[in-house]
């Protein structure tokens, strides 16, 4: 199952084939009722993510290795925007994903979508450690790497989809509303800290944050 | 510094994006947050544009972290869910609102008319909720010690009656707690009772609680000594003093 996964992730869309061929049989990838871990894997693949979080939730690993799939570059990609070490990024996005695994009985569709409540926890670690002392002086002495190249990511069309219409949306806002909202988000500071940083007033940088991200929410056509 | 009204309402936006770093506006926020539903539906809203922000950052993860990951994965227990009636708060006073809105306030008249006898009473059942709640919290301190214990070991085996018990024990905390799933339930007049057995002597280490969807209730055992061995058996209801049947299942707790 593992090398499945491996082959699907250097060779995008390998996978499909697979689970098109079960479906074409009469199997209902879709059927939750099954044992966890019935399932083979290209079944579970295919389940969407409040599914698959709703499987993990009762420890079925196929459906966590699907959950990984999907989301581990994501997360990743999130902290280590935030933290710029990769070590130590590696170290948080693990102890993220393990969280997943650990509380998938707490996720509660109602709030949001899987994905959501996935980067909610991958973020707040990640701001986590970087206001914690010892790391800001690590990340002081670091240097940014090179970005990984995305065309290896298994969902390497869907990122690139979003990552357009994401650039695009920034695009629209003013230059402080983003400035204001990525370097809150990617940069990991609080808002007084990037008050000071752009030398504006907390309540000024505190609405531009808003507007921004309400602009935003407009653009991407997010529906809550 | 003073939060008027106006400035809670827009901390929605730093609040997503978690660049709220006082705890004490923080927790102001929060507090708001629940009683603000226009506030809690942008909150939700603005939360799914920063998962698109956090997407379009994906970027290929080390190859090294997918294996960590799933072995890390393979020996971590997982959280229970939550069950929404539980009490929220282990303490008296966490309980104060509920029992205004619920049956006290009948209580309380009728307290009023019968006067002081009657306010004995209800101090004795609060004092009685009080103990069950303290009781409960403390269980629940007690199994989650045993959890996080760094030496937190599992042991699973299939019983000679069907099903498998589960212990995890730590030798630090002298605990266990000892779960099953899959055991033939048992008439009204019987129980299964879980024995700490070494070569010395046998504890009774507690009656396993009635199964629920096939599982049973975590219980808790105590005073943990080394070269004991967990056993299960089926005992006549409140349990016996010693062992009186064969035990379905034995399982060593050393290493």
């Amino acid at each position: 199952m593992e090398m499945l996964a491996r082959c699907g992730k250097q060779n995008p869309g390998a996978g499909r084939p697979f689970g098109l061929r079960l479906r074409m049989v009469g199997m209902d990838p879709r059927d939750i009722h099954a044992a966890p871990g019935a399932q083979a894997a290209g079944q579970v693949a295919e389940l969407d993510l409040n599914r698959l979080l709703a499987l993990v939730a009762r420890g079925d690993e196929a459906a966590f290795e699907a959950v990984y799939d999907r989301l581990a570059g994501a997360a990743y990609g999130l902290i280590l925007k935030v933290l710029r070490d990769p070590a130590q990024s590696e170290e948080v996005a693990q102890e993220v994903l393990l969280e997943v695994w650990r509380t998938a009985s707490r996720f509660d569709p109602a709030k949001g979508s899987a994905a959501t409540w996935v980067m909610t926890i991958a973020h707040r670690r990640a701001v986590d450690r970087v206001r914690s002392v010892t790391a800001t002086v690590a990340r002081d002495q670091q240097a940014a790497p090179p970005p990984p190249a995305l065309d290896e990511v298994a969902d390497a069309v869907e990122a690139n989809l979003t990552r357009e219409r994401v650039r695009n949306c920034l695009g629209g806002l003013t230059e402080l509303q983003r400035e204001s909202i990525t370097l809150a988000y990617y940069g990991g500071y609080s808002y007084p800290q990037v008050a000071k940083l752009l030398g504006a007033a907390l309540s000024t940088i505190k609405t531009r944050i808003r507007d921004g991200l309400i602009r935003m929410r407009d653009c991407l056509g997010v529906s809550g | 510094m003073k939060l008027r009204r106006h400035d809670l309402h827009t901390l929605s936006g730093a609040y997503v994006l978690d660049a709220v770093d006082s705890a004490a506006e923080y927790d102001r926020y929060e507090h708001h947050l629940g009683r603000c539903q226009s506030c809690a539906g942008e909150v939700r809203e603005l939360r799914e544009v920063t998962t698109d922000l956090a997407m379009a950052a994906t970027v290929q993860p080390p190859p090294a972290l997918r294996p960590q990951v799933l072995a890390a994965v393979r020996r971590t227990r997982q959280l229970p869910p939550v069950i929404e009636d539980e009490p929220r708060r282990g303490r008296l006073w966490g309980w104060w609102p509920g029992l205004w809105s619920g049956w006290l306030p009948r209580l309380a008249v009728g307290c009023a008319a019968a006067g002081a006898a009657a306010v004995v009473v209800l101090a004795v059942i609060l004092v009685g909720v009080q103990h069950r709640l303290d009781d409960a919290q403390s269980q629940n301190h007690a199994i989650a010690a045993v959890l996080a214990a760094p030496d937190a070991r599992v042991v699973t085996r299939p019983t000679s009656a069907g099903g498998r018990a589960t212990v995890v024990l730590s030798r630090a905390e002298r605990e266990l707690i000892v779960t099953t799933e899959g055991l033939p339930p048992l008439p009204r007049d019987k129980v299964y009772e879980a024995w700490l057995i070494n070569p010395r002597q046998t504890r009774p280490a507690g009656l396993l609680p009635t199964a629920t969807g096939g599982r049973t209730q975590p219980l808790l055992a105590t005073g943990l000594a080394r070269g004991d061995t967990l056993g299960l058996t089926v005992e006549p209801a409140g349990g016996s003093a010693q062992p009186t049947t064969r035990p379905i299942v034995l399982m060593p707790l050393s290493t």
